[in-house]
C-alpha cells in the first residue's frame, strides 16, 4: 500500500511538472518592433537578439520583428545588419514593445566619401585603385619598372631622358619616396644623361604604391610637389624559388616562411655589354652599364604588432665618351657608385584603440665621377627618425601625432687640374605633426593636419597648415578640395655651396571629381600651385662663386584626366590619361619668368591590356604623347623661347604562360622607331657666320628589345613570377 | 501504470533533457539553411556564436554560409561587405580552432571566391595561397574525402586554365568517393557533404 501511494505521488508531481510546462512557456515575454535606415526605409534580414541568449529572430520585408524570450528583467537588445553600425538598448524586457529602431550607416563600408583630391592609390583592395601591384610589371612601358608605371598617370611630364617622376610642373627632386613611412634619400640609380634612370627597389617587395600629385597628408615633409609611398609585403605567400634569365642579366630570389617570420632575399646582376654589342646605341661606351644589387626583407609578428627590416645594397659603373658640340672629341665620363639603403619599422596595436609606428632609415651613397680631367667623389650618409601615435575615437574620428627627424651628412672632394676644393655640410630637420580625420556621415568626411618643420642649417621655423574635404555627389560620385602649404630645402647641388638660404615653398589648391562605378573610374582635377623661396644663382652653373638667393618664384596650374574601364571589352582592361599643364617660373639663373624644359603643355598616356585566354598570353600596349618641351636658341632673341617636336612612343609587351610556373615575356619599347628629340645643346661660341650651331640631344637608343625567362620553384608548383616582371 | 510513468519519463527526456539548447539552436539553424534561408540561418548561428563564445562551429557557419552564398555574386559592394564579415567570422573561428580541418577549407574556399570572382587579378595574388593551404591540409589529412574532393576541385581548376591533363586528379575524385562512404565527421555538426559533389565532378571531367 505504502509502495502504491508513493507511485502515485510521483506520477503526481510528474504531471504536475508536465502541465506546470506549459505555463513556463506561456509566461515568455514578446519581444516586437520594426528596424530601418535613418530615412525610414525598412531593413529586410536584420538580426534582432538578446545578448547572451538564443532570443532572436530575423526582421520581415516591413522592418517588423517579433520573438518570445523567457528572459527576464533587464537585458539588452542587439540588432545587427551588414554595413549598418550595431544597435543595442538595455532595458526591461517588458518594456521592449514596438521598438522603433533606426540603423546607422557603417562609415566603414565600401560606399563613404574618401577623400582622393591628388592622391592615386595602387593597390587591391581599394575600389578606388587606380593601378594594381601586377600593373607596375605588365604596363608595356614600365618595364617593370614602378617609376615608370606611374608616368601613365596624369600630373606627370614626359621628360623621356630623365626617367624620374617630375610632378605637375615641378622638377624630379620635388618628389620624396618613402618605403613604409620612412624616407628613402636616394631611390633611383644612376645612368647617363641620355638614358633614363629606374628606381633602385624591385616592384615585387611593395603590395601597396600610393601616389599623390598634391594636398598630402601633413605626415610628410619635405617634398615641395608630390610623394610616393611604398609598403612592402606583410607576408609572402609562401616559400620559394625564383630564377630569372634575361636579355640583359639575371636574377634570383627566395623566400623562407616561419610560424611567425619570413625572409627574403634577392640577387641581380646586370650588364648591357652582350646587349649594346648586338645593338649598338649612340653612347661610346667603354664600359657598358654594369650592375649588381641584392635585397632583403625580413618579417616577424608579435603578438600585437609587426616588425620589418629591409635592406638594399647595389653597385653601379660605366665608363663612356659623351658627346658635346664643342669638344669633337667629347667628354670622358666615369662613375661608380656604391649605395646602401636599410629601414626597420615596427607598427603595433596598443590598448585602448592606440596604434603604434616607429621606424628609422640610414642610407650611404657613395658616387665616384670622372669629368674629362676632374675627379669628384660625393659622399652622403643620411638618416630618417619616425614615430608615430593614432587614436581611434570612433569608427567617425580618428587621430594621430607623430615626430620625426631627418639627418643629413654630405661631403664633396673635387679634384680639378690645379685645384682641390671640398665642399659639406650638415642638414638636421625636426619636424612634429599632427593630423584628424573626421567623418561627419557617409557623404562628407574632412581631414586637418598641421606640420610644423625646424631646421638646423637655415635655423628657421616653418609651420604648414593642410586640410581636405571630400563630399558625395551622388551614388558612385564624389568631389573634394584640398589646399596645403609644404616646404623642401634645396638639393645638396646648392646647400653644397651655401648654407645662407630659406626653405622653398609650395601651396597648394586642389579641387577633384570622381565617379567610381562597375570596374570604371573616371577622375577629373584642376589643380593650382604656387612656388616661393626658389633658388638663384647669376652664373651658368651653381658654382662656389655664385650669388645664391631665395628670391625664385612661379606657379603652376592645369587640369588632370583619368579614365579605367575594365568592363566594356571583355578580358580587355585599358586606362587614359591627360594632363594638361601651364607652368612658369623665375629661378636658377633664368633672366625672366619662363617654361622650365620639363613642364610641357599636353601629356597623353594610353595603356591596354588584353588576356587571350586560348594563347595564355597577355598582350599589353602603351603609347606615350608628349608635346614639345622649351629650349633657349641664342640665334634669335629671347630665353626658352622654342619648342621641340612633340614626343612619341608605342610600347609593346606579350607574356605567355608556359606553364603555372613558367614565364616568357618579351618587351620592344617605341616599336616604330620615332626620332625624339630631348632638346638641343648650343655651341657656345658662333660659327663664322655669327651662328650658333646646336646638337640635337637624342635618347642613346630610339628603341629597346627585352626578353626574358621567368621560373618559380615551389612545392605546390603554381606560384610563378607574373608579378615580378 | 508501469507504462505511464514510462511515457512519462521518456516525454520528459525528450523534450527537455536530450538536447541542450546549443545542440537545438545549431539543428535549427542548419535547418534553416537546408530550407533555403541563409540569411536567416546566419543570423541564428550569429546568435548562437555570440552566446558560445567557446564554440568555434556558429562561428565558422556564418562564415561558410556566407563564403558559399558570395560565389556568382555580381553586386560589387554587396561582396565586398559580405566577404568581409565572412572573413570576421572565419578569423573568430581560427582563434577557437585553428587546427581544425575544416576551418583550413573554409579559409582556401574564401581565397577562392576572389579568385573565381576576377581571375585576372586575384589569380595571381591568391592562388598561390590556396594551394598552400591545401597542401597543408592534405598533409595533416591525407584519407579525409573532404580534404581530397576540395583540393583535387581546386587543382582541376588551374589543370584546366593552363590545359594541363586532368587524370591525376580523377584518380583523387575516386578515393574522395570511396573514403565518403565510411567517413565519420569528427563531431556532431560538422559539415560532412561532398559525396554528390565528388561524382558530379568526376562525371563532368572524367571519362
Amino acid at each position: 500500500m505504502k509502495v502504491l501511494k508513493n507511485q502515485i505521488t510521483i506520477i503526481f508531481l510528474l504531471i504536475l511538472l508536465i502541465t506546470l510546462m506549459p505555463f513556463v512557456a506561456f509566461s515568455q515575454t514578446i519581444i516586437s518592433g520594426t528596424v530601418s535606415e535613418n530615412n525610414g526605409t525598412p531593413i529586410l534580414g536584420a538580426n534582432i537578439y538578446l545578448e547572451g541568449t538564443y532570443d532572436g529572430t530575423s526582421s520581415d520585408e516591413n522592418g517588423n520583428f517579433s520573438f518570445e524570450t523567457s528572459e527576464g528583467g533587464m537585458q539588452t537588445l542587439i540588432v545587427s545588419f551588414l554595413s549598418f553600425e550595431e544597435f543595442s538598448i538595455s532595458k526591461d524586457v517588458s518594456e521592449m514593445k514596438n521598438l522603433q529602431i533606426k540603423l546607422r550607416e557603417d562609415v566603414n563600408s565600401l560606399e563613404t566619401v574618401v577623400i582622393s583630391a591628388g592622391t592615386f592609390e595602387a593597390s587591391d583592395n581599394s575600389k578606388v585603385s587606380v593601378l594594381k601591384p601586377l600593373d607596375v610589371v605588365t604596363t608595356a612601358s614600365a618595364l617593370g619598372d614602378f617609376v615608370g608605371a606611374l608616368q601613365t598617370l596624369p600630373g606627370t611630364t614626359t621628360v623621356a631622358e630623365d626617367g624620374r617622376l617630375f610632378v605637375r610642373g615641378g622638377d624630379a627632386d620635388e618628389t620624396q619616396i618613402f618605403i613604409d613611412g620612412i624616407r628613402v634619400f636616394t631611390p633611383y640609380t644612376p645612368t647617363t644623361n641620355n638614358t633614363p634612370t629606374r628606381g633602385r627597389y624591385s616592384p615585387f617587395l611593395f603590395d601597396g604604391i600610393t601616389f599623390s600629385t598634391g594636398g598630402y597628408s601633413s605626415e610628410y615633409g619635405q617634398a615641395l610637389s608630390s610623394v610616393l609611398l611604398l609598403n612592402t609585403i606583410d607576408e609572402p605567400v609562401q616559400e620559394k624559388t625564383d630564377i630569372s634569365i634575361m636579355s640583359v642579366g639575371l636574377g634570383l630570389g627566395n623566400t623562407q616562411k616561419w610560424e611567425k617570420a619570413s625572409l627574403s632575399v634577392n640577387a641581380s646582376y646586370i650588364n648591357l655589354a652582350p646587349y649594346i654589342a648586338l645593338l649598338p646605341d649612340r653612347n661610346d661606351w667603354e664600359k657598358p652599364y654594369e650592375a649588381a644589387s641584392g635585397e632583403t626583407v625580413f618579417r616577424r609578428k608579435f603578438e600585437n604588432g609587426l616588425l620589418k627590416i629591409y635592406a638594399a645594397f647595389d653597385t653601379t659603373n660605366f665608363e663612356l665618351t659623351q658627346e658635346d658640340i664643342d669638344l669633337p672629341n667629347g667628354i670622358h665620363y666615369q662613375l661608380n657608385n656604391n649605395n646602401f639603403y636599410s629601414n626597420a619599422s615596427y607598427s603595433g596595436s596598443l590598448s585602448n584603440n592606440w596604434k603604434l609606428f616607429g621606424g628609422v632609415s640610414y642610407s650611404y651613397a657613395k658616387t665616384k665621377l670622372t669629368l674629362a680631367n676632374d675627379k669628384i667623389n660625393d659622399l652622403e650618409n643620411a638618416a630618417h627618425l619616425k614615430f608615430k601615435l593614432r587614436k581611434h575615437f570612433s569608427s567617425r574620428f580618428k587621430m594621430s601625432f607623430g615626430a620625426e627627424q631627418f639627418l643629413t651628412d654630405f661631403t664633396e672632394d673635387f679634384t680639378g687640374e690645379n685645384i682641390i676644393i671640398n665642399l659639406g655640410f650638415n642638414n638636421n630637420i625636426s619636424a612634429a605633426f599632427t593630423e584628424a580625420d573626421i567623418i561627419f556621415t557617409k557623404k562628407v568626411a574632412l581631414k586637418l593636419g598641421v606640420r610644423g618643420e625646424y631646421s638646423n642649417l637655415f635655423k628657421e621655423f616653418t609651420f604648414s597648415p593642410r586640410a581636405s574635404f571630400a563630399i558625395k555627389t551622388g551614388k558612385d560620385s564624389q568631389l573634394s578640395i584640398a589646399y596645403g602649404d609644404f616646404y623642401q630645402q634645396p638639393t645638396n647641388t646648392i646647400l653644397k655651396y651655401t648654407q645662407d638660404l630659406q626653405a622653398q615653398k609650395t601651396q597648394h589648391y586642389i579641387a577633384n571629381y570622381q565617379y567610381v562605378a562597375n570596374n570604371r573610374i573616371f577622375r577629373a582635377e584642376i589643380y593650382r600651385k604656387e612656388y616661393k623661396n626658389l633658388v638663384t644663382y647669376d652664373t651658368e652653373n651653381p658654382v662656389f662663386s655664385s650669388d645664391f638667393t631665395s628670391n625664385g618664384d612661379g606657379f603652376a596650374q592645369g587640369l588632370d584626366l583619368f579614365w579605367r574601364d575594365n568592363k566594356t571589352f571583355k578580358d580587355m582592361d585599358y586606362w587614359v590619361s591627360y594632363s594638361y599643364l601651364d607652368s612658369e617660373r623665375e629661378y636658377q639663373n633664368y633672366p625672366i619668368i619662363a617654361t622650365p624644359p620639363f613642364a610641357n603643355t599636353h601629356n597623353l598616356s594610353v595603356v591596354a591590356k588584353y588576356w587571350i585566354e586560348d594563347w595564355k598570353s597577355q598582350f599589353g600596349f602603351s603609347y606615350q604623347f608628349g608635346s614639345g618641351r622649351t629650349y633657349t636658341n641664342p640665334n634669335i632673341e629671347g630665353f626658352l623661347q622654342e619648342k621641340t617636336k612633340n614626343y612619341n612612343s608605342v610600347s609593346l609587351n606579350w607574356a605567355y604562360l608556359i606553364s603555372p610556373q613558367k614565364i616568357l615575356y618579351a618587351s620592344i619599347n617605341n616599336v616604330f622607331a620615332f626620332k625624339n628629340i630631348n632638346g638641343y645643346q648650343y655651341s657656345r661660341i658662333p660659327d663664322a657666320n655669327g651662328n650658333f650651331n646646336r646638337r640635337a640631344l637624342l635618347p642613346a637608343a630610339d628603341q629597346f628589345f627585352f626578353v626574358g625567362f621567368f621560373w618559380t620553384i615551389s612545392d605546390d608548383g603554381v606560384e610563378n613570377q607574373l608579378d615580378n616582371l | 501504470m508501469k507504462n505511464i510513468i514510462i511515457i512519462i519519463i521518456s516525454l520528459i527526456t525528450f523534450s527537455g533533457i536530450s538536447q541542450t539548447p546549443y545542440e537545438k539552436g545549431m539543428q535549427k539553424a542548419l535547418d534553416l539553411w537546408e530550407a533555403k534561408k541563409p540569411m536567416e540561418a546566419v543570423n541564428l548561428f550569429e546568435r548562437i556564436s555570440k552566446a558560445e563564445p567557446d564554440e568555434w562551429l556558429p562561428s565558422f557557419y556564418v562564415s561558410y554560409i556566407l563564403v558559399v552564398n558570395s560565389f556568382g555574386e555580381t553586386d560589387e559592394t554587396k561582396l565586398k561587405n559580405q566577404m568581409d564579415k565572412a572573413l570576421n567570422y572565419l578569423n573568430d573561428s581560427k582563434v577557437l580552432a585553428k587546427d581544425e580541418i575544416e576551418v583550413m577549407l573554409l579559409d582556401a574556399l574564401w581565397y577562392t571566391v576572389w579568385v573565381a570572382q576576377d581571375g585576372a587579378v586575384y589569380g595571381m595574388k591568391y592562388g598561390g595561397k590556396v594551394s598552400e593551404i591545401y597542401q597543408t591540409a592534405i598533409t595533416k589529412a591525407p584519407n579525409n574525402p573532404r580534404v581530397i574532393l576540395n583540393k583535387a576541385e581546386w587543382d582541376i581548376g588551374g589543370a584546366k586554365f593552363f590545359g594541363k591533363p586532368i587524370d591525376p586528379y580523377c584518380n583523387e575524385l575516386k578515393k574522395a568517393i570511396v573514403l565518403f562512404k565510411d567517413y565519420q565527421p569528427t563531431g556532431k555538426f560538422y559539415p560532412m557533404g561532398g559525396l554528390q559533389r565528388a561524382k558530379d565532378l568526376l562525371a563532368e571531367n572524367c571519362n
